[in-house]
């Protein structure tokens, strides 16, 4: 795209910049502040949750008061109920899930990234894209809205097994929170087919000229990966969420077996444990959903901030391509102790196992990549950083449950909320907070406070481990996960004290989310103004200009190398962007460039 | 000092296991758990030392170095091998404690059915089998309800015997307890932590569950399956006895049993109001 080109875009109305947007850039700060916006409903309700856990029977302190009374055991007591907890733990999880980290990874880096990365305008289906946001909004609120009716919020949990999802007691044709839940659901669902099925055009038809696909960057191939994971699996779980909002709204029988003894007369015929098969179809490749493209983004940052090609480049996109096939054959390790099959667990257990083996690939050749680099410790490096190490502990604890005879014991205890928490929280969460670092400059032209920044990195990290890691001592001693009183049990009395301990830390963990928010907002006013390309990055959004406006590049861009050309020999700078000509040679895996009279241009360099 | 260690070794927290196959699970647990410990310190040193030794500095270039296949190929078959041995390892423990072909002959047979929120239990009585009931007669699921959740029917003499517990469980020590469990409502899980044996029971569908218990003593049996807002209260007791302990409890019931439906002519009975005796 030329400057000329660019005089020509008339001036949008308002709504149509920054409501209505079809600009990608816009579409992902909206995906940002939607997930921000959940991200601290959901980790009230986090913090809800553990305060039952650690003071069972105690009324909520500074709010408890003011409760609505059906969350509460009477009006003013503060204290809350058990059919509350239930509905705050399914809240917790699905919001978290569906409204903040598959938005951030991939509704947020997706957008953003994708087009910038490759060096395009924007989306290959801009509208399309514009719908794929605008329904999650309307999905939070529809999920939301399980407050006003009769049961309250949805209340079986994220993964919403029949036939407790199924059967309301309700007459048919009558709304419940569960109803609502599965609703929302399908309509996220919705949005994130549309975004993937853009993404995959996108990066198909629309990269810059002379990019391969292998001179991509591996947040895009990550992304990529998963638009494609999200196309396969999606609309999988549309269906099962489809029958299951038969079963619950019009009283059919997908998932209702005969003879329950029941108020409900509608049922028999159905079988529980197929929703299970349907939902995890789904909703194991959905992890991958959700950590791959950090996966990526963590590549790049480790990349720029140790000064080095990512060690295995090739090796990490066939690791990736491998986690999210292998993705697709391991759900049955969800249901080890379902009533599946037996004979079915020993599949599952070993492509289960065989997942590890890309993984640590990965984390192999993260290491190699900090091998005799010159490493930063920005804040963007220290929570890529974390990202890598928490999901080393999340991987590991992952093989404890792979192993079908261990799953027996600790499945459906804390070590599974623990497992969960080191790969989704430790990984994912980490992975976003050091893109959103690292992109916050071609975001919003303006620099984040990098003291902040790292304020906010180490209380979050140490108050993350102090959280989650006790957690596998609660799993270890039996604790089971979704119980509103420990205390009803005496093999769980010896717990308490670690369950305080866990509390006070989520409380400290929770408030140390306060200053990621406040710099953000901070820095959006005073930040110092951002350079083009403020990292010395190699990748092509950093070609753009430091604020870039609709469609991005001011510059017509070609690809000359891989996106990991940094202290490359025979250079004076210790980076080399895609878009800059130059010849080079490869010797034994290093590559060193090739003189060229009168080209010494550092175009794009601050 | 002693306390913070304490917390520190993972494998002190377990609840004491009483079940001949748990030492096998603990011990594959342990396995996994040192196998990770080791993993995690060797990635975590190397990590730690790349980030102390390469640490930035202004008079010093990174490496252009893109890899190197044999190392990838190295650290591919490795862990390939490492985790592959857990899987067979892993896979024939799992064999022989849930495959269905592998549960033991029955020492002792009890079913089980969860449902919100508690547990019932069906004891074949004196004469130590069942009459017809959900379990044994597809035809007899018909009867479940309320009142005969296990749908027994009280035309067949074998099952006049039969009686219902309600969270109340009793297994007699070193003998073969085979429970098949189901439940009327929702999904529960059968977890019995000092058991270490954990099997969701599915309504519609009845599940193998064996275990053989070596301590008698009083234990508790938990539901760990979401399963409605009275979830965290499914708990109910369950007690080894020594064989005679176990005998003595079991006449004892037997006689209620007896004197319950003494007063009734047993075969005209109907249905339901057996059930009702029988639950009591």
């Amino acid at each position: 795209m030329s400057t000329a080109d660019h005089a020509h875009h008339h001036e949008l109305p308002w709504y149509r910049k920054y409501v209505f947007s079809t600009d990608h850039k816009v579409i992902a700060k909206q995906f940002m502040l939607s997930s921000l916006f959940f991200l601290f409903v959901g980790g009230a309700f986090a913090l809800f949750i553990r305060w039952q856990l650690a003071y069972p029977g105690t009324p909520i302190p500074v709010i408890g008061s003011i409760l609505p009374a059906t969350w509460v055991t009477e009006p003013g007591s503060g204290i809350i109920t058990p059919e509350f907890y239930a509905q705050l733990l399914t809240m917790h999880g699905s919001i978290m899930i569906f409204f903040v980290i598959i938005p951030f990874a991939v509704g947020m880096f997706g957008n953003f990234c994708i087009p910038l990365m490759i060096g395009t305008d924007d989306m290959a289906l801009p509208r399309l894209n514009m719908w794929s946001f605008w329904l999650v909004p309307p999905a939070g609120l529809i999920m939301m809205a399980g407050f006003f009716t009769e049961t309250g919020y949805a209340a079986a949990g994220w993964t919403s097994y029949p036939p407790l999802s199924a059967m309301t007691g309700l007459p048919t044709f009558t709304i419940s929170g569960q109803t609502l839940w599965l609703i929302s659901v399908f309509l996220v669902g919705f949005s994130s087919i549309m975004g993937a099925v853009n993404y995959v055009t996108t990066v198909l038809n629309k990269r810059a000229k002379g990019m391969k696909l292998f001179d991509m960057p591996l947040t895009v191939w990550a992304l990529f990966i998963t638009a494609i994971i999200v196309t396969l699996g999606t609309p999988v779980l549309a269906a099962g969420l489809a029958m299951l909002f038969m079963d619950n709204f019009l009283h059919t029988s997908f998932f209702l077996p005969d003879n329950l003894v029941t108020s409900s007369k509608y049922f028999g015929g159905g079988q529980p444990v197929l929703f299970q098969h349907v939902f995890w179809f789904y909703s194991h490749p959905a992890v991958y959903i959700m950590i791959l493209p950090l996966m990526g983004v963590v590549s790049d940052v480790m990349a720029t901030f140790s000064r080095k090609p990512i060690y295995g480049y090739k090796a990490m996109v066939f690791a990736i391509a491998g986690i999210a096939f292998l993705g697709f054959i391991v759900w049955g390790h969800h249901m080890f102790q379902s009533g599946m099959n037996p004979l079915l667990g020993t599949t599952f257990m070993l492509s289960t196992i065989v997942i590890a083996v890309p993984s640590s690939i990965k984390v192999f050749n993260w290491l190699g990549t900090l091998w005799r680099g010159n490493i930063k410790f920005t804040a963007a490096m220290l929570n890529a950083l974390a990202f890598v190490s928490m999901f080393i502990i999340g991987g590991l604890s992952g093989v404890f449950m792979a192993s079908a005879p261990v799953d027996i014991y600790i499945h459906d205890t804390y070590f599974i909320v623990a497992h969960i928490h080191y790969v989704l929280f430790g990984g994912s969460l980490f992975g976003i907070f050091a893109g959103i670092y690292y992109w916050y400059p071609k975001m919003f032209g303006k620099m984040l406070n990098e003291s902040w920044g790292r304020k906010h990195f180490y209380w979050s990290f140490v108050t993350f481990n102090l959280t989650f890691f006790p957690m596998h001592i609660l799993g270890v001693g039996g604790h089971m996960r979704r119980i509103y009183d420990p205390n009803v049990y005496d093999f769980l009395k010896g717990l308490g004290g670690v369950n305080e301990f866990v509390t006070i830390s989520a409380i400290a963990l929770g408030f140390s989310q306060l200053v990621l928010v406040f710099n953000v907002l901070w820095s959006l006013k005073f930040g110092k103004k951002a350079p083009r390309n403020p990292w010395r990055a190699n990748t092509l959004e950093w070609a753009a200009p430091a604020h870039p406006g609709h469609g991005n590049f001011d510059t017509d861009i070609t690809v000359y190398r891989g996106p990991y050309e940094y202290s490359v020999d025979g250079r004076e700078l210790d980076y080399w962007p895609q878009w800059e000509e130059g010849k080079s040679i490869s010797i034994h895996h290093h590559t060193v460039a090739v003189p060229e009279s009168n080209d010494t241009r550092t175009f794009g360099a601050h | 000092m002693g306390d913070i260690l304490h917390v520190l070794d993972m494998l002190a927290w377990f609840p004491e296991n009483i079940s001949t196959f748990g030492a096998e699970l603990d011990s594959l647990f342990a396995i996994i758990y040192w196998v990770s410990v080791a993993i995690f310190f060797l990635t975590f040193g190397i990590l730690g030392y790349f980030l102390v030794k390469y640490r930035y500095s202004p008079d010093r270039k990174g490496y252009n170095y893109h890899g190197n296949n044999i190392v990838e190929i190295t650290w591919t078959i490795l862990p390939t091998f490492l985790f592959a041995a857990i899987g067979l390892y892993s896979d024939d423990i799992w064999e022989r404690t849930k495959y269905s072909k592998r549960v033991p002959t029955a020492d002792v047979e009890i079913l089980v059915l969860g449902k919100q929120f508690g547990w019932l239990f069906l004891y074949p009585g004196a004469d130590g089998s069942f009459g017809r009931n959900a379990y044994n007669d597809r035809t007899a699921r018909s009867l479940m309800s309320a009142m005969n959740p296990f749908g027994m029917d009280s035309t067949d003499p074998a099952g006049a015997d039969d009686f219902v517990t309600e969270n109340q469980f009793r297994v007699p020590v070193n003998s073969n307890v085979v429970v098949r469990g189901s439940s009327i409502d929702v999904l529960h899980s059968f977890f019995l932590p000092h058991a270490r044996v954990k099997q969701d029971v599915v309504p519609g569908t009845w599940m193998n569950i064996w275990f053989n218990l070596f301590k008698t003593g009083k234990y508790e049996l938990a539901c760990a399956e979401l399963c409605g807002g009275g979830h965290y209260a499914m708990r109910a007791e369950y007690q080894v006895m020594s064989k005679a302990g176990y005998d003595a409890w079991l006449d004892t019931k037997n006689a209620e049993v007896k004197a319950a439906r003494s007063p009734q002519p047993a075969p005209a009975a109907p249905a339901d109001t057996a059930a009702v005796a029988s639950l009591r």
